[in-house]
């Protein structure tokens, strides 16, 4: 006999697992001997029992989880908010105070539930109640709510009307005292579940909460769930770990190799464009220019990959092999990386060509590889693909980065780059206002094209730029 | 006149529904008592036969070619309210066997929440069953023997909802509300104005309901004796 078996229709829907929690929290605190302390509230000539203090509750709290009074404070404004005990002095405030002001326990009908969602039509009945309650005296969102739903459910509303009036027939059957505190838990009910513009809602879930399988919290723990738990840790101890020492040195380290290249860290020399709408520090350091800046080469010497990634480095670095007769490792590699990001379609050609050039026995620019990378790469070339090269490739760069970038780091070559570098030297701040360079907006980067083009292209450019600045002006 | 039977059967079926969610609001709260889960009981089965009558005629009318279009409006309005108020009645049920389950009232360790209510229900039990008083024949343990009974029920009325839906063909939307927002203020019946107010005016009101009628009778009272002390004073001298 379970309710499980109800839900053939619908979706699944469970209880979520903090709700469960504070009801057993709130069974708790209804013991008789263990339980909070209840007091009467009076009304007038009413005597309504079952009210506690906001003290009472923090201190039953304590006890009962050893817990600080802070954290007591917070969990009973957690039970407070979603619903399970309502104030009684400040209705619209759901908030636990640690003082004698009154709260009283919902009942189970309305506690929150992710199972029983609040429905519009109830809400729709509940406002209709209050309306025909307040003669026409609600709330601004309340009387926005009751609008909308209107139209919303526009074919049910005679029966939200019928229904409203027959409850509150069927209520006024009861006690005087009963009556109000039915009254009292309906608010505080739909201020909990349709609360006023700029509260919080407690039942928003974000989206990533939405995954069934985490709401899904196992109250009873059985042996398949210990098992579970063994298998989740022992993985968890199979990770590999660095040592935080370790990886925070490596990060100390490179952000003080770094920091003087940083251009907000430590300032670019001439200046900033985009504060003095001097271009000068792009066009100085332009991919492909005569005279790099020294930063630029300081930062060939920092690693391998910086060299090879800077497009004048590696040109420089390819001149330095041919005087050294060992530039077909850097032409391999750079062969290799053409195979690995190229055409899908071009592949099998690609493959040939590297192997007939650089690893066929007698070829023209053979590379030095050792047996095992050369046999398995032969095996691999039978059925090419994208990454068949990639050990050997692994090899070249490896060789060259112990063995010719020292080399090269230590010739006269480098050297003379170094000297010849050209330190940029800083704009100068005219004294005088009205002689700076006046600021105004670039011009579109559409009509900037770049310079290397052939010359064919550049009258068709040029017509372009006039065409497009026509559209622009 | 089918018209109208159908209309009161409809309101006697609204009525009990309202009755039925005024008593679940009590289950697990210090209201809860064996007799509330019977009179629980009772308000289903009569709120199950009216919905049986309620259909039977509803179906009947429906399906009568004889009507006239603005008949069959109201049919189809009077169906809708019908299937949202089994709606309703099913949740209601729904959740009275969840709370009974989770509230069984023999257990001693298990706790009842201290709700504030003192009161019983049998007043609204008795204005469902459209009794002046209500009867209590059932056992001590019924709250765990009716939970089955429950169930059953629950899968018949939901059996019975699709089977509606299935059979009849009142496309919901297209039926208009008669009732424009804020018409339940327009009924000056019972329901109205009077329950305005937490507690000062309903207080005073009651308060001088007791006192007035306590005035009436000792001025009477008075009244009478000092007639009488005229009369003797009169006859005397």
């Amino acid at each position: 006999m379970t309710i499980n078996a109800l839900h053939q229709g619908g979706s699944y829907k469970v209880q979520m697992p903090c709700l469960s929690k504070m009801e057993r929290v709130i069974v708790g605190m209804q013991d008789p001997d263990m339980g909070v302390k209840m007091r009467n509230q009076r009304l007038l000539i009413t005597v309504i029992p079952h009210a506690m203090t906001g003290s009472d509750i923090v201190e039953w709290l304590i006890q009962k989880f050893s817990i600080s009074e802070e954290e007591s404070l917070h969990l009973g404004n957690l039970i407070v908010k979603h619903g399970y005990i309502y104030p009684l002095k400040d209705p619209q405030c759901l908030v636990l105070r640690a003082d004698d002001s009154p709260y009283r326990f919902q009942t189970p009908y309305f506690w929150m539930s992710t199972k029983w969602p609040a429905a519009e039509l109830d809400y729709a009945i509940y406002l209709a109640k209050k309306n025909i309650r307040k003669q026409g005296d609600l709330i601004e969102h309340e009387k926005d709510y009751y609008n909308q739903l209107h139209k919303k459910i526009n074919h049910t509303w005679d029966f939200v009307v019928m229904q409203a009036r027959e409850q509150l027939r069927a209520a006024k059957q009861r006690r005087k005292g009963d009556r109000i505190v039915i009254e009292c838990q309906e608010q505080a009910y739909w201020l909990v579940n349709r609360p006023p513009p700029g509260v919080l809602n407690v039942m928003e879930q974000g989206p990533e909460r939405g995954n069934c399988y985490t709401t899904r919290v196992q109250m009873t723990k059985n042996m398949d769930f210990y098992k579970r738990e063994i298998e989740y840790c022992k993985k968890a101890m199979g990770r590999t770990r660095v040592k935080s020492s370790i990886c925070l040195e490596a990060y100390l380290k490179f952000n003080d190799q770094y920091m003087p290249h940083d251009p907000i860290m430590s300032g670019c020399l001439p200046s900033n464009p985009w504060i003095t709408d001097d271009t000068d520090y792009w066009s100085m350091n332009a991919p492909t220019v005569t005279t790099p800046t020294k930063l630029r080469v300081e930062r060939w010497a920092f690693n391998f990959g910086e060299l090879l990634g800077d497009p004048l480095g590696h040109i420089q670095f390819m001149e330095f092999l041919k005087k050294e007769f060992s530039a077909e490792n850097l032409s391999f590699w750079e062969a290799c990386e053409d195979l690995r990001y190229g055409e899908q379609s071009k592949i099998a050609e690609s493959v040939d060509s590297v192997y007939q050039q650089f690893l066929a026995p007698g070829a023209t620019r053979w590379v030095n590889i050792d047996s095992k990378t050369m046999e398995k790469t032969l095996e691999g070339i039978r059925r090419p693909h994208r990454y068949v090269m990639d050990d050997a490739q692994m090899h070249i760069y490896m060789l060259m980065k112990k063995d010719s970038y020292p080399r090269f780091l230590k010739s006269d070559m480098y050297k003379t780059l170094l000297a010849e570098a050209v330190i940029p030297p800083e704009t100068k701040k005219r004294v005088f206002p009205f002689m700076r360079k006046q600021r105004h907006s670039s011009p579109s980067p559409a009509l900037l094209l770049p310079s290397e083009q052939d010359p064919k292209g550049e009258d068709k450019n040029k017509a372009l730029a006039s065409a497009a600045g026509g559209g622009e002006g | 006149m089918a018209k109208e039977e159908c209309k009161a059967l409809l309101d006697a079926l609204n009525r009990v529904t309202a009755c039925y969610r005024h008593m679940v609001l009590s289950v697990g709260g210090t209201a809860d008592s064996q007799n509330l889960r019977e009179e629980l009981k009772q308000t289903r089965q009569k709120a199950h036969d009216l919905a049986v009558a309620n259909r039977n005629k509803l179906t009947a009318a429906l399906k009568d070619k004889n009507v006239s279009k603005e008949d069959k409006a109201e049919f189809e309005r009077l169906w809708v309210i019908f299937s949202t108020c089994l709606e309703i009645l099913e949740t209601d049920m729904k959740r009275a066997l969840e709370l009974g389950l989770e509230f069984p009232l023999n257990v001693p360790k298990k706790h009842l929440i201290q709700t504030g209510m003192s009161g019983g229900t049998a007043g609204v039990a008795a204005r469902a069953m459209s009794v002046q008083n209500m009867k209590y024949e059932a056992e001590r343990n019924i709250d765990e023997v009716d939970l089955k009974d429950l169930e059953q029920e629950i899968h018949k009325v939901g059996e019975m909802m699709y089977e509606m839906e299935m059979k009849v063909n009142v496309p919901q939307w297209t039926v208009e509300a008669k009732q424009d927002p804020g018409a339940e203020l327009k009924s000056t019946t019972s329901a109205g104005a009077s329950s305005g107010g937490f507690v000062s005016i309903e207080e005073r009101k009651g308060f001088c309901d007791i006192s007035k009628l306590l005035a009436a009778i000792v001025f009477s009272a008075v009244l009478i004796l000092a007639v009488i002390l005229a009369v003797c004073v009169v006859k005397l001298s």
